[in-house]
């Protein structure tokens, strides 16, 4: 059998070609990996970033909406304004930066255990670059979900764009992708998008949602389509996309509880652009080839309360690991990943600063009850962890309780919880402790509502 | 205006092109027609690509004449004209004794229509061969010289080819009148086309789901077609390459098939219903089906991973469910291809090659050039070239290490390329089939924009004139208010 594999999965050192050491390799030059970046600097490392645009700044470029900022600076900032902050920051260090370079391989190597050394192999225009680091974070961000794997049927025209693409020709092209557009999926850059398009004279005729509720959030439902007067019509979604050569209509159908389309609830809606905005999947294909494992819920990495990976020394962060809400918080999370993989480029082992390891702490976080996942996966240390999770539905009274063995160990206040927001529940070094002298290695973070708890 | 040629050609779908890449080794002046804007936008881009055996046709019909023979020159047409082909096999999988009986008959069949080293084999065997075939199947029919291709890349490469050997290409060019003037030797057809009309001696019918209307417009053979479609479903790349599987038939289709790619997608292929002429949509029950269908054979089959759901209609001649390959009985010096379904791809350099001899046969005078080139260099794919090739590429021109098309690796020198290819890009998706930018998981999520700066750059047009496929499919109105 023939053997199809791109030649770009051989790495490891290659003959000829330069060779630059790090501490620190960070992939991606977005906020997460900016931030990352800035952490591991911080820290005393010796850092490069690899950035596949031009730029730095990565999506957030596009994000010319304000509502950047608001936790992180105390400041209402837009997206490239945010993201220049950063920028700023990153552009007054020795941070290496390796512009317009596209990462084709990391290789880890035979796992030893004082040199295990990465290699990230880069092409540019320059041409070839290996750059060694001691420690790699994986901060590539996420790609949209697509019509395809959502499988709208009907016909395929031109004019069906998923809501980042829009935004980009809007945005950064300046070109006005239709006149007449309908928007699928109620998630937060539909909802920006159904905005934009608005202001720039495309007349939005809905946003359709296929769940009951509004999947972004609250804020930019108001602030994007009731200020604007555009419909959102919930349980419903587009059936068909109508149209040889550029979308001429959707036919949209109201759908049951079990999310299937009712027949005879079609109705047609005369348009010609599709924005898609229905989920966005962290972009792993680089960490898989690399042998990292990922969590098929979050479709990220696997990582413990330090943000490593299962490949020791490589870590993960931002919307690579699992989807956010705001950049301010994919800030918050890369900042300690940048700053536990310095410490492990520079030998302090990746928990000197979340606290000293516990002697055989080895647990397993796993979700249950509405909660959609549990980050991190893995806890190797006994010391105050946050746990972050997001709930599959809306409900208006709910606890998180941490369960072991059946047991309730610990839980949290009754309030309302929303899928749109990523939930962060801190979890106290003495419950991890008691866990373990419970000799349990497997805990359960159950969201339950507070009827049925 | 009027072009005259010894031979036209309607229809660039995999059928046409490999008959002009076949007589474009004589002595001849030929003209490619196509309606389409670019090369196999009918039922050569949508199928699954594979280059079926040729165990499935009833002995004695064309397709059972051309299957296994075009099966066959598959490798030396690969070699010649640097496209992807893999041969590995394929199993028919059984699941219990009525199946296995049917096996028989398809081998049975097989040998009859010249199909080579076709054997059953039990559990071990096919585990062995393919580790992922379900582990339900009882028995299979293991044919070794099965393989898939890229349909649009073995059409392109093929009018490449001729048109490198002087034949000329005409695109947007659907035929609107014939008219034949004289008869028997002396016979002349005029083609009117919104492109310029074209004058011809003999006159090639290849036009796929069109033929039916060439046909009747020359006043020859009154076929009467149905639209068979198929919706087929492509996913993500897997670290490893599937070998085809299929099930046993149903009577009017070969059922669903799994099979690799030769870009190391998985390709679940294809639904079979009779539907409007013309129809290309996708079906949320036929997708469905496909997907349930697909993890009978390959129960780990995760299809969540759907890169991509099209459908296509395949041309079937009601009345023989055949193909028509030869000279029309009605009008002579008029050669048709006509009615070619499943299995059109596989068939394709055999149906080049029985048109050739129907037309020698018919006293069409066939003089070998002294100039033709068979081979057909393939353009450089970065993804697949070798670490050294990369640098070196990069080196020449500093375009090759941008690249544009993350997904599948594309850099912009290799867009800028397949633009440039006579006949080139002239589309979005002309350029994906070309070079798979765009191709990928995130669908031109990422690139799109870029690959329609580069379109507009190099065709000197306006972003707002580049098109997604053919007339009529624009990607941007135009600048934003008050952008200049």
């Amino acid at each position: 059998m023939a053997e199809f594999k791109s030649s770009a999965i051989d790495s490891g050192i290659i003959e000829g070609v330069a060779t630059q050491a790090f501490d620190v390799v960070v992939i991606g030059g977005g906020p997460a990996g900016m931030a990352a970046a800035l952490a591991a600097h911080k820290a005393g490392a010796h850092v490069a970033i690899v950035e596949r645009e031009q730029h730095l700044g990565g999506i957030l470029r596009q994000c010319i909406h304000p509502g950047f900022g608001l936790s992180h600076f105390k400041q209402e900032l837009t997206g490239p304004e945010y993201a220049q902050r950063f920028i700023d920051q990153v552009r007054a260090t020795d941070i290496a930066l390796f512009l317009n370079s596209m990462v084709i391989g990391i290789d880890s190597g035979e796992p030893t255990e004082d040199t295990a050394v990465h290699t990230v192999t880069l092409m540019s225009p320059a041409g070839m670059l290996q750059l060694t680091g001691r420690a790699v974070v994986l901060a590539m961000g996420c790609r949209e979900r697509t019509r395809s794997e959502i499988k709208i049927p009907g016909s395929r025209p031109a004019g069906v764009f998923t809501a980042g693409l829009a935004q980009r020709y809007i945005n950064i092209e300046n070109l006005k992708p239709g006149s007449r557009a309908v928007i699928l999926g109620s998630g937060d850059i539909g909802l920006i998008m159904a905005r934009r398009c608005t202001l720039e004279g495309i007349s939005v005729e809905g946003v359709y949602e296929l769940m009951p509720y509004a999947n972004g959030l609250r804020r930019n439902v108001k602030n994007c389509l009731d200020d604007f007067g555009i419909p959102l019509h919930l349980s419903t979604t587009v059936t068909r996309v109508i149209g040889h050569d550029r979308v001429e209509a959707v036919e949209v159908s109201q759908v049951d509880e079990r999310l299937a389309p009712i027949p005879g609830t079609e109705r047609i809606v005369p348009c010609d652009t599709l924005l898609l905005s229905v989920g966005l999947i962290p972009e792993n294909e680089l960490s898989v080839a690399a042998g990292v494992e990922l969590d098929p819920r979050t479709r990220g990495a696997v990582v413990d309360q330090s943000l490593q990976t299962g490949v020791p020394g490589i870590f993960a962060c931002g919307n690579v690991l699992h989807v956010h809400d705001l950049a301010d918080n994919v800030t918050c999370e890369s900042e300690r990943a940048g700053a536990a993989a310095a410490a492990y480029a520079l030998g302090g082992g990746a928990d000197a600063e979340a606290g000293a390891p516990g002697a055989g702490c080895q647990l397993t976080v796993s979700p249950a009850g509405i909660a959609g996942y549990a980050l991190p996966g893995r806890i190797t240390a006994v010391a105050l962890t946050k746990l972050n999770f997001r709930v599959r539905r809306p409900v208006d009274a709910a606890r998180v309780r941490i369960l072991a063995d059946g047991e309730e160990l610990f839980t949290g206040k009754v309030r309302a919880f929303k899928p749109s927001v990523m939930e962060s529940f801190p979890l106290p070094a003495k419950v991890i402790q008691r866990i373990l002298d419970l000799g349990v290695s497997e805990i359960v973070l159950s969201v339950d509502p507070a009827e049925e708890a | 205006m009027t072009e005259t040629f010894d031979i036209a050609i309607v229809g660039a779908g995999i059928t046409g092109c490999a008959i002009a890449r076949q007589l474009a080794r004589y002595d001849l002046s030929i003209c490619v027609v196509e309606a389409a804007n670019d090369i196999a936008l009918g039922a050569s881009k949508a199928n699954g690509g594979l280059v079926h055996a040729g165990y499935d046709p009833a002995p004695g019909t064309v397709k059972a004449q051309v299957n296994a023979r075009g099966c066959e020159l598959y490798g030396t047409w690969a070699q010649e004209l640097g496209f992807l082909f893999c041969r590995t096999g394929s199993m028919v999988l059984g699941f219990n004794d009525e199946d296995r009986a049917h096996l028989e008959k398809l081998r049975c069949n097989g040998l009859a229509n010249g199909v080579p080293e076709l054997s059953i084999v039990g559990p071990d065997r096919i585990h062995e061969l393919e580790p992922r075939a379900s582990a339900d199947a009882t028995c299979a029919l293991w044919c070794p010289s099965t393989g898939f291709v890229d349909p649009f890349e073995v059409a392109i490469a093929a009018l490449e080819n001729a048109v490198a050997n002087g034949v000329t290409f005409m695109r947007s060019a659907p035929v609107e009148v014939i008219e034949v003037a004289g008869s028997g030797d002396d016979a002349r057809f005029t083609l009117a086309t919104p492109a310029g009309n074209v004058r011809c001696h003999y006159l090639i019918n290849a036009a796929g789901n069109g033929a039916a209307d060439i046909s009747h417009m020359a006043g020859a053979e009154e076929f009467q077609m149905v639209w068979r479609q198929g919706n087929i479903v492509v996913l993500d790349k897997e670290p490893r390459t599937l070998m085809p599987l299929y099930p046993v038939p149903t009577p009017v289709s070969k059922g669903v098939i799994v099979t690799g790619t030769v870009h190391g997608n998985t390709v679940i292929t294809a639904t079979a219903a009779v539907r409007e002429p013309g129809d290309t949509q996708t079906y949320a029950s036929d997708v469905n089906a496909l997907l349930t269908d697909a993890r009978k054979l390959v129960p780990d089959l995760d299809t969540r991973r759907v890169v991509r759901a099209f459908a296509g209609g395949r041309p079937v001649i009601q009345e023989t469910n055949d193909f028509f390959i030869g000279q029309s009985a009605v009008v002579p010096g008029l050669f048709q291809a006509a009615g070619i379904q499943s299995p059109g791809v596989a068939s394709a350099p055999a149906i080049a090659e029985r048109m050739e001899l129907v037309m020698r046969e018919a006293g069409v005078e066939l003089h070998e050039r002294t100039d033709w080139n068979p081979i057909r260099r393939a353009p450089d794919d970065f993804d697949r070239a070798s670490l050294a090739r990369k640098e070196e590429l990069i080196e020449s021109d500093p375009a090759w290490g941008q690249i544009v098309c993350r997904c599948e690796t594309v850099p912009e020198a290799e867009i800028v390329a397949a633009i440039r290819r006579r006949p080139g890009a002239v589309s979005v998706e002309g350029v994906k089939r070309r070079c798979r930018a765009g191709m990928g998981r995130c669908q031109s999520g990422f690139c799109q924009s870029r690959v329609v700066a580069i379109l507009a750059r190099e065709l000197g047009c306006d972003p707002s004139e580049v098109l997604l496929e053919d007339a009529g499919s624009w990607l941007v109105e135009g600048p934003l208010k008050g952008v200049r």
